[in-house]
């Protein structure tokens, strides 16, 4: 087994990013600052771990998205995102 | 706020799928559907506080404030052992969901579908084809599903059922370990010909969903594309470093 087996879709963020934003974040799309592509977040490439996870750009591996937690405070690091869409149609109900 | 919170489930029924996969019937309270291949988080919390949380996929369509999770058994997992293994009806869960936009499918999204499953990976395929069948859908759906051997199929009995039922539903096992004397199907891991045998050709733009481990996952997305289908009509799953049927 190497570090590729443990990879994950971004789908499998989709309970924790529902904790930080109000939107059903893996239908939502983004570019990325390295090489441009758009995607739905649920198509980027994810290593997660106990305290949080690292999205990557499924074109170039670019890290798009990291997300951590601990003692209370959520971390967020959108700096690989050029920009995000966030679809109203896709706020979470309720 | 629409934010999703931790809400108690009760387990109303657990059936034993295959020797290591069982399927747990929940009932959430004031569950409101959703919809095939969306997934809940399941939270586990140990006497000394900590805790440890897994997504599993919903395998059941809607049915009021019934929920259905199939769970594989990972000899090693911190979750799995315990809610394949020790749990029983009556015992409480804590759960969050359904999450997941992105491994999706509904009946109007139209096909014709390719459902490509590793192991305990077609349990949101199963809900998928599930949901075609309650909705009396005639999109054209091919299921390819790779188990290691026939006693490690997770609903063999329905997906035959559904496969007679011959309202365009075709699934094809293979089996990659062991194969029961007579075996005429497939016996190797899922490669490029049996893609293109089994599948559709790319200028029927077929809709793709591939669920299973990781390796899997990829190498089957892999060929795909390399067969010419577009990758934004290839979703992919990854279970991550499960068993390799």
């Amino acid at each position: 087994m190497d570090e590729h087996d443990l990879r994950l879709d971004g789908n499998a963020l989709a309970g924790m990013l529902t904790e930080v934003f109000d939107f059903e974040m893996t239908v939502e799309r983004g570019g990325c600052a390295g090489c441009g592509a758009v995607n739905q977040l649920g198509a980027m490439l994810v290593y997660a771990h106990g305290m949080g996870a690292v999205a990557c750009c499924p074109g170039c591996g670019q890290h798009l998205l990291r997300i951590a937690r601990g003692e209370g405070r959520w971390w967020l690091d959108l700096r690989g995102l050029a920009w995000l869409q966030l679809d109203e149609r896709a706020r979470m109900a309720g | 706020m629409g934010r999703l919170s931790w809400r108690l489930a009760e387990v109303a029924e657990v059936r034993n799928e295959t020797p290591r996969v069982v399927s747990i019937t929940l009932e959430v309270p004031g569950w409101d559907g959703h919809l095939a291949g969306q997934h809940v988080d399941v939270r586990l919390t140990a006497e000394d506080g900590y805790q440890a949380e897994r997504a599993y996929s919903i395998a059941s369509t809607p049915d009021g404030e019934r929920v259905e999770l199939t769970v594989e058994r990972l000899e090693d997992g911190e979750v799995s052992p315990y809610l394949a293994g020790e749990l029983r009806k009556g015992d409480q869960l804590e759960l969050r969901g359904p999450v997941g936009g992105y491994f999706v499918w509904e009946p109007d999204r139209g096909g014709p579908l390719l459902l490509v499953a590793g192991g305990s990976g077609v349990v949101p395929l199963m809900a998928m084809l599930r949901r075609r069948a309650a909705a009396g859908s005639q999109v054209p759906a091919r299921l390819l599903y790779s188990s290691r051997t026939l006693e490690d199929v997770i609903y063999r009995e329905e997906l035959d059922r559904l496969a007679g039922a011959a309202d365009g539903l075709t699934v094809t096992h293979v089996l990659t370990r062991a194969q029961p004397p007579g075996w005429t199907g497939y016996a190797r891991r899922i490669d490029a010909v049996m893609l293109e045998e089994v599948g559709w050709r790319p200028g029927e733009r077929p809709l793709g969903y591939v669920c299973g481990p990781t390796r899997l996952v990829e190498v089957v997305a892999g060929h795909l594309v390399a067969l010419g289908h577009d990758p934004a009509r290839v979703r992919t799953e990854r279970f991550g470093p499960t068993g390799v049927p």
